[in-house]
C-alpha cells in the first residue's frame, strides 16, 4: 500500500493525532471514527494546504471502513459535520475569509474524491453550487482569495458538476461573465482568473494549447 | 435541523442512539452495529454496565429491538434531512435498482426454460409471464424491504450462518432463506416473513456464557399475545404456496417455514400494522 504519511499530509498534526489517523487508515474499526472525522474537518478549516488534499485521506478511510465492516460511520459523520458547517457558512465568511475559503475547498475536494457507486454524491451537488455561486457574487469577486478559490474548484470539479446539473453551471457562469465584464474595481489578477475559467469551460473544460501558453508560459524577456 | 442537534448530542457519552443500540437485550447483543451504524464492539462494556430494563418500551420490549421498519415516521423523516443519510439512501436506491435488473434477467431466463418445458408437455403457457407481472417495482416498498433485510443481515448470527452453511448446502424449510423482496406480498405477509426469517437466524447466535439466563429471559418475554399473533398471521403465508411451479426456483420455500419447529426461538416481535 502506498499510504505513506506524506500522501495524506498528516505531518502537521500532533503525534497522538497522527497515530490516530494512521490507525484509522489501517484498522478503522478500532478507533472512534466520529472523532477522526471531526479532526479532519477541523484541520481542513484551518489549513488551506490540507483542505486541498483532505479528500484523499477521507476516501481511504471510507474504503477501509466499508471493506472491514461494511460500515459508513465515518462518511456519515463527515457529511453531517460538513452540513453543519454549511448552515453557518455566511457567519464563517463574515468571521474569517480564510476559514470560508478552506471550507469551500474542502467540500469540493470531498465531492471530488468520495463517490457512491462511481457517481458524485447527489446530496452535495446543490451545496457545492451554493458555495461556488456565493463566491461569484460581486462582494466576493473583490477578494482575490475567493476568486482564486472559485477558479481552482472549477478547474477540478467543474466538468463533473456540469454533468450532474448543467443549469446551475449556466447560472454560475452568467455571474462570472457579468463580473468579468461589468464589475468595477476588479483587480486585473481577478479578471485574468475569470477570463481563464471562461475560456476553460468554453473549450469543454480544457484550455487550448495557445490559451495555455498565454496563461501559463513565462514571459519571454 | 433536529438531526444536527441530535448528532451533537451524540458527542456526549450517553447519546440517545448509543443508549438504544447498546442495551443488553438478547436481540441487540448479537447486532454488529447499532441503529446509527456504529460498530457495537466499541460500546460493549458500556452496555453491560447498564441496568436491565432501563431502556424499555412501555410494553416491556427492549428499545433496541425496534427495527428500522417500525422506527416510526418521525425518526425516518428526521434522518433523511441530513447529508449522511441522504447519501446512504442514494446508495441503497442504486443497489436496489441494480438488483432489480439482475432479477429481471433471471426471470427472463427462467421463463424461457419454462416455456420450452411447457411446450413439450403440451400444457398452455398462459401463466408464462406471471412472475414478471408479480414483480414488486415500487421503489418505496423495495427500499423499505431492503432496510429490513439489511437489518437482519447486520447480525453476528447471519455472519456465522453464511460461514457455517455454504449456499449449496442450504435446504428449503430447514435453513433460513432471505425473503424475496421482488415478489408481491401484502405488507403483513412480508413483515411476517421477515419475522420468521430473523427467528430462524437466531439459531446461529454466538454462544454466550450466560446463554442459560437469556433463554429464561426469552421464555419470560414470550407472552400469549405473541403466540396468538403468529397463529393469526400464519394463514397469510399460504398466498405464496399456490404460486405456479415455474417459479419454484425463485420462490421462498415457505412450506417448511413452520414456526412450531423453533418454539424456543420465538421472540416478542414488532407488529407495525397494529402498533
Amino acid at each position: 500500500m502506498e499510504n505513506s504519511t506524506e500522501d495524506y499530509r498528516i505531518q502537521s498534526f500532533d503525534l497522538d493525532t497522527q497515530v490516530l489517523l494512521k490507525t484509522a487508515l489501517k484498522d478503522p474499526g478500532s478507533v472512534n471514527l466520529e472523532k477522526v472525522s471531526n479532526i479532519i474537518v477541523d484541520q481542513s478549516l484551518k489549513d488551506q494546504v490540507f483542505s486541498k488534499e483532505a479528500g484523499r485521506i477521507c476516501y481511504t478511510i471510507v474504503q477501509a471502513e466499508a471493506k472491514q465492516s461494511n460500515g459508513n460511520v465515518f462518511r456519515r459523520n463527515l457529511l453531517n459535520r460538513l452540513q453543519q458547517e454549511f448552515k453557518g457558512r455566511e457567519e464563517t465568511r463574515g468571521r474569517s475569509l480564510q476559514e470560508w475559503v478552506c471550507y469551500v475547498t474542502f467540500i469540493c475536494n470531498i465531492f471530488d474524491y468520495l463517490k457512491v457507486n462511481n457517481m458524485p454524491m447527489v446530496a452535495l451537488v446543490h451545496p457545492v453550487y451554493d458555495c461556488l455561486i456565493r463566491l461569484a457574487q460581486p462582494d466576493a469577486l473583490m477578494n482575490e482569495e475567493e476568486v482564486d478559490c472559485l477558479v481552482l474548484q472549477l478547474h477540478r470539479i467543474g466538468e463533473q458538476l456540469e454533468k450532474v446539473n448543467g443549469q446551475r453551471m449556466d447560472e454560475l457562469f452568467f455571474l462570472l461573465r457579468d463580473g468579468f465584464l461589468l464589475q468595477e474595481g476588479l483587480s486585473s489578477m481577478a479578471r485574468l482568473l475569470l477570463l481563464e475559467i471562461l475560456e476553460f469551460r468554453a473549450g469543454g473544460w480544457m484550455l487550448s494549447s495557445t490559451a495555455h501558453k498565454y496563461y501559463y508560459s513565462e514571459i519571454a524577456d | 435541523m433536529s438531526e444536527w442537534t441530535r448528532s451533537r448530542r451524540r458527542d456526549a457519552p450517553s447519546g440517545q442512539y448509543d443508549d438504544r443500540s447498546s442495551g443488553p437485550s438478547r436481540w441487540s447483543h448479537c447486532r454488529k452495529r447499532g441503529v446509527d451504524g456504529s460498530l457495537r464492539a466499541n460500546r460493549e462494556a458500556e452496555g453491560d454496565d447498564r441496568e436491565n430494563g432501563s431502556y424499555r418500551h412501555a410494553d416491556n420490549r427492549h428499545a433496541s429491538f425496534t427495527t428500522p421498519e417500525s422506527a416510526g415516521p418521525v425518526s425516518r423523516c428526521g434522518r433523511q434531512a441530513d447529508w449522511g443519510s441522504q447519501v446512504e439512501d442514494d446508495e441503497m436506491r442504486r443497489d436496489v435498482h441494480r438488483d432489480m435488473q439482475r432479477y429481471r434477467r433471471r426471470i427472463l431466463g427462467a421463463e424461457v426454460t419454462q416455456r420450452e418445458r411447457k411446450t413439450s408437455s403440451g400444457s398452455s403457457g398462459s401463466c408464462d409471464s406471471r412472475e414478471g407481472d408479480n414483480m414488486e417495482t415500487d421503489e418505496a416498498v423495495l427500499l423499505r424491504r431492503q432496510k429490513q433485510i439489511n437489518y437482519g443481515k447486520n447480525t453476528l448470527a447471519y455472519d456465522r450462518y453464511i460461514k457455517e452453511v455454504p449456499k449449496h448446502m442450504r435446504q428449503p424449510g430447514v435453513h433460513p432463506k432471505t425473503p424475496n423482496k421482488f415478489r408481491k406480498y401484502s405488507r403483513r405477509s412480508w413483515d411476517q416473513q421477515i419475522k420468521l426469517w430473523k427467528v430462524k437466524l437466531h439459531a446461529w447466535d454466538p454462544p454466550t456464557e450466560d446463554s442459560q439466563d437469556k433463554v429464561l429471559d426469552n421464555i419470560e418475554e414470550l407472552g400469549l399475545d405473541d403466540v396468538m399473533d403468529i397463529e393469526l398471521d400464519f394463514p397469510t403465508l399460504s398466498d405464496s404456496q399456490d404460486a405456479p411451479a415455474s417459479v419454484t426456483a425463485h420462490s421462498l420455500s415457505l412450506e417448511g417455514e413452520d414456526c412450531l419447529g423453533t418454539p424456543v426461538k420465538l421472540q416478542k416481535t414488532e407488529d407495525p400494522e397494529s402498533a
